[in-house]
């Protein structure tokens, strides 16, 4: 049976793209490094794969994909996943102290406003 | 004599609002045999909702953004914990819930069971205000989960007229279940090993404002709840209990 040799450069070069977009959005502090350095390996592992198919071929033969490109759609499905978990865990926790915040600021306000009408009271 | 802080979240209830303070400030705190205190958590209305508060003499907590029944009731319990009020009770800014009524949840609370949240029930009475079938249909189905997992027979699960005692204002203070809280804090409370009870009381419809909860809201909220309350559950059962003494 004749091996059918794919080549991944367009993939290697959307890769390239939104590494590009997401070190734009870094160096404009529109998001933050630690935050996106996870990203940022996902998308340097994903672009090496498809700069070099021959290496990606080996592995996914060995963890027993016939086509290299199920082996590609597999991995990066898998990272994404597990990425937007990530993502999620970060998104929910920053909820709840927003809404903590929220709370705790409208108590202090309270506080404020009490002590600063009391004091503007003249003295009985 | 007790002191209580009365609760009243609100969100763009401008038009309800005032009747409402006039009648807890109307309330004898002498007949009622306890202090009463009047707040009002306005959740990030965009009308007058917070100059009707301020005219009414309510002290005001006036969230920055919109967090929702959840969040702005657990802002009043916060300032009634650390204020070490004995009592609060939160009754809904629509004027569903009569502040008369307030005299029955005090009653239960200083009875010899002492419960440590009471919840104030329409469906003991049959003369009570009724509402809409759908949501009678998904009070009943919540009844069911909650009496499964909690195993307590609650006639209301989603009435917001309801009365903390001191262990419940310090648990709720840590944890308050955030979106359609009231069925989901009593798997809280449960699992906590506080005493939960309920009364009757009368309800009248809303007097303003328009109901967060309608058409195909109603299914989400169902599902919502539903898997909240059974998680809620298993999940507070881990916790450390709330210390009888110190209510903390």
């Amino acid at each position: 049976m004749q091996q059918v040799v794919e080549n991944y450069w367009m993939f290697g070069a959307v890769c390239l793209v939104i590494a590009l977009v997401l070190i734009r959005l870094l160096a404009r502090e529109r998001i933050t490094l630690q935050g996106s350095m996870s990203f940022l390996g996902f998308l340097v592992v994903l672009g090496a794969m498809a700069v070099f198919p021959n290496v990606t071929q080996r592995i996914s033969k060995a963890l027993g994909f016939t086509l290299m490109s199920n082996f590609f759609f597999c991995a990066a499905i898998a990272a994404l996943a597990i990425l937007h978990l990530r993502a999620m865990v970060t998104l929910s926790r920053v909820h709840l102290r927003s809404i903590a915040l929220t709370q705790e600021l409208a108590i202090l306000q309270e506080k404020l406003d009490r002590m600063s009408a009391s004091r503007d009271q003249p003295p009985a | 004599m007790p002191r209580v802080l009365v609760i009243v979240p609100a969100f763009n209830e401008q038009e309800a609002l005032g009747g409402l303070l006039a009648e807890v400030r109307a309330l004898d705190s002498a007949a009622l045999g306890a202090e009463v205190d009047l707040c009002v958590v306005d959740d990030g209305s965009r009308d007058r909702t917070s100059d009707v508060a301020r005219k009414g003499g309510a002290r005001l907590l006036q969230l920055c953004r919109n967090l929702g029944i959840g969040g702005a009731v657990q802002a009043g319990l916060r300032l009634a914990n650390r204020e070490r009020y004995d009592y609060a009770v939160q009754i809904d800014g629509d004027g569903q819930h009569p502040p008369a009524e307030l005299a029955r949840l005090l009653e239960v609370a200083r009875s010899e069971a002492a419960p440590d949240l009471i919840v104030g029930t329409r469906y003991k009475d049959k003369d009570n205000f009724r509402s809409t079938l759908l949501r009678r249909l998904g009070s009943w189905w919540l009844r069911v989960i909650l009496r499964i997992v909690t195993r307590q027979k609650l006639s209301d699960p989603t009435s917001g007229f309801r009365l903390y005692g001191r262990r419940a204002l310090a648990l709720f203070d840590e944890t308050y279940p955030y979106d359609f809280p009231e069925p989901e804090s009593l798997a809280v409370a449960r699992a906590s090993g506080l005493k939960v009870a309920e009364t009757p009381v009368q309800m009248r419809e809303r007097q303003g404002g328009t109901s967060s909860i309608a058409g195909f809201s109603t299914i989400y909220y169902m599902i919502k709840v539903t898997v909240a309350v059974l998680l809620t559950y298993s999940r507070t059962r881990r916790r450390k209990p709330i210390d009888d003494a110190t209510g903390g």
